[in-house]
């Protein structure tokens, strides 16, 4: 460790202990299920957990407005990082995921019944969002490494292509705007999102610290050995294709209730897939909580900071957003925000 | 119907052709080096739009036709060997990280055409004006498709002998065999390499302004051509030049004859049926080995 490394622990530490009180109430608590923390960590964590749900109240118009919309992707990059993160398997067809979804909601309304009731839209659009989940996994799953990775990104094309073909149904490349919205109130709205991000990261998180976890990050390392030890992996990893359809699913409701309408740019393309993927690998992938925060950064960072306060064209805001993912999977593998964590337990003095 | 029949049969000859050299270029970086290359999609774009930058009337060089191909082609295999020197060789080693940057690669460079070029479709000049009226066919063939024809085809031919006849060539192919073989023969890894980028680059440029001229040229071109080059990849078995010319040949057959016969909405799903029929009956595609890369 450098000399200025020491200096900064020794101010860092002290901060450290007095938090660590709080950290092994926590760690007492919850530790065995979502992993222990130091006391600087548990500030981390803490912290940004009240500075979301108390958005409303300090942050601007605009700000909040981009945190609901980072809320949703949050929830797709962390459902994303379930499958693609810790299997290895890497999926480009998750967007579908959410588009089936969020076309179930909106396909309902406008082809059966516009008065549908949200009791009912909801549930069918999660099923169906795992069905097209399962479909996509059964096959695919049957072929390994790159070639799953080139059949996912085949996916989204074909239901691209499916969306035109039926535009009687989908309303092709207009897509359909009839869906009502949760809530025009900007507050009301920004809660309908939060509470379930946070409810699917911390069920997400529970899953992943398991033995399911393990086993999945096993198949990423060596599926050989997983079958080895008697595991069948296959199984595993159709699970946890199928676990990420769910929230993929609940995350598409929520995006479709929250524009009023799908259409095929919005929801399928490609592009979006790569964004799911790009927050999650900014965040650092397999951790779900990093995901998190990657969604968060770079949302509020497109949304917000580049738009509302830099005022850029929306070429020039793409750019900068691809350029610093670029960046990120070049220099910082891991991801911002799993080199946070680490370096959190680095500062942090009472624990070796 | 006979008519009909002709007509698929030359139309599909000379679209076929240029599928085969996207599809080349994509199969050998992955064979060679390991590496998917998802930014292939967006060389195709930097080939047509630096066409269209040289040789475009509202342009400053408003080169000659013939000019702007050669340097669109030098263009985009220099562009290529950037990729590679400049970021695929950090990061190469990790299979995850390569094509997830190489895709972010496509996307920026997406957004700094439609900063320079616009988003709107641009219109190519044809490397060669004017069209012909077959008479026996009774189909029109414009000169520019048959010259991407011919143009492709000795650009295959050209291949061919490179890494078959050649030693410069056939150490490219030893490579995609056996990357530890081709070492202990005293091959330098790092220069086959980066011919094998160069000549995919200079492939995807060829092809980049035959599709630009032919369907369109956009910044967002870049996604069919890779998504072309995926199914014929996967086809032909990855990393198989052969399978690529012969899959390329099924895929773009199959796609003309469903524009002639089905119309136009139905171009690419019958690729795609026989793209999940393929994977589920030869896994490894048509000519492909399994993967051994160590």
């Amino acid at each position: 460790m450098s000399s200025a490394t020491d200096r900064l622990s020794t101010v860092t530490g002290r901060l450290d202990q007095s938090l660590q009180p709080l950290a092994d109430g926590f760690n007492r608590l919850v530790g065995d299920y979502v992993g222990e923390l130091n006391g600087l960590q548990f500030a981390l964590v803490f912290g940004s957990l009240a500075a979301v749900l108390t958005a409303p109240f300090w942050g601007t118009f605009g700000l909040v407005r981009a945190m609901t919309v980072a809320a949703i992707w949050a929830i797709f990059a962390m459902s994303w990082d379930i499958q693609s993160g810790y299997t290895g398997y890497i999926s480009f067809g998750h967007s579908v995921l959410s588009g089936a979804a969020a076309y179930t909601t909106a396909m309902l309304v406008h082809n059966v019944d516009p008065e549908l009731s949200m009791a009912i839209t909801i549930p069918v659009s999660i099923l169906a969002a795992l069905v097209v989940g399962l479909l996509i996994a059964l096959p695919s799953l049957r072929l390994s490494g790159p070639y799953f990775s080139l059949i996912t990104f085949v996916a989204v094309l074909i239901f691209y292509r499916l969306i035109p073909s039926f535009s009687a149904y989908t309303g092709g490349e207009t897509g359909i705007q009839s869906v009502e919205v949760f809530t025009y109130d900007p507050i009301a709205r920004y809660y309908y999102m939060i509470v379930p991000m946070l409810v699917i990261a911390v069920v997400l998180t529970v899953i992943a610290r398991s033995n399911i976890g393990l086993i999945l990050v096993s198949i990423r390392e060596n599926e050989a050995a997983v079958n080895a030890a008697g595991i069948d992996a296959t199984k595993f990893k159709i699970f946890s294709f199928a676990l990420s359809s769910i929230p993929m699913g609940i995350g598409g409701v929520l995006l479709v209730h929250f524009t009023g309408g799908v259409d095929p740019t919005t929801f399928i393309v490609v592009d979006r897939s790569i964004e799911m993927i790009a927050m999650a690998v900014l965040g650092g992938m397999s951790s779900i909580l990093g995901p998190l925060g990657g969604a968060f950064f770079l949302i509020v960072l497109r949304d917000y900071i580049l738009t509302d306060l830099a005022g850029l064209s929306s070429p020039a805001r793409w750019t900068i957003f691809w350029g610093l993912v670029l960046a990120v999977l070049v220099f910082v593998r891991e991801g911002l925000f799993r080199k946070l964590w680490h370096t959190l337990e680095r500062y942090g003095g009472g624990q070796p | 119907m006979i008519s009909q029949l002709l007509s698929i049969l030359v139309l599909g000859a000379m679209i076929s052709a240029v599928y085969a050299l996207i599809a080349i270029g994509f199969t050998m970086i992955f064979g060679v080096g390991g590496v998917l290359n998802l930014a292939h999609g967006a060389l195709i774009m930097i080939g047509a739009f630096a066409y269209l930058g040289l040789t475009s009337s509202a342009g400053a060089l408003s080169l000659p036709p013939v000019v702007g191909f050669v340097l669109a082609v030098a263009i985009t295999a220099g562009a290529s060997y950037v990729l590679y020197a400049g970021l695929v060789t950090y990061i190469e080693d990790n299979i995850v990280i390569t094509f997830l940057a190489t895709v972010v690669v496509a996307l920026l460079l997406t957004e700094l055409i439609i900063i320079q070029f616009g988003a709107e479709p641009s219109q190519l000049i044809p490397v060669v004006p004017g069209s012909i009226y077959l008479e026996a066919v009774g189909t029109r063939i414009r000169y520019v498709e048959l010259v991407a024809f011919i143009v492709s085809w000795i650009a295959i031919g050209l291949l061919w002998y490179y890494v078959t006849k050649t030693d410069e060539g056939r150490s490219i192919l030893a490579t995609s065999m056996s990357t530890r073989g081709a070492e202990l023969t005293g091959v330098d890894l790092g220069t086959v390499k980066s011919r094998t980028w160069l000549i995919a680059g200079a492939f995807a440029g060829i092809a980049g302004v035959f599709i630009g001229t032919l369907q369109s040229t956009t910044p967002e071109m870049w996604l069919n051509p890779l998504a072309l080059a995926f199914i014929i990849v996967v086809i032909g078995g990855i990393g198989s030049i052969k399978g690529s010319v012969v899959a390329a040949y099924l895929i773009g057959y199959l796609e003309t004859a469903s524009i002639e016969i089905l119309g136009p909405s139905f171009q690419g799903v019958l690729s795609l049926i026989v793209l999940a029929a393929v994977l589920l009956v030869l896994p490894h595609g048509l000519y492909g080995r399994e993967l051994v890369h160590e």
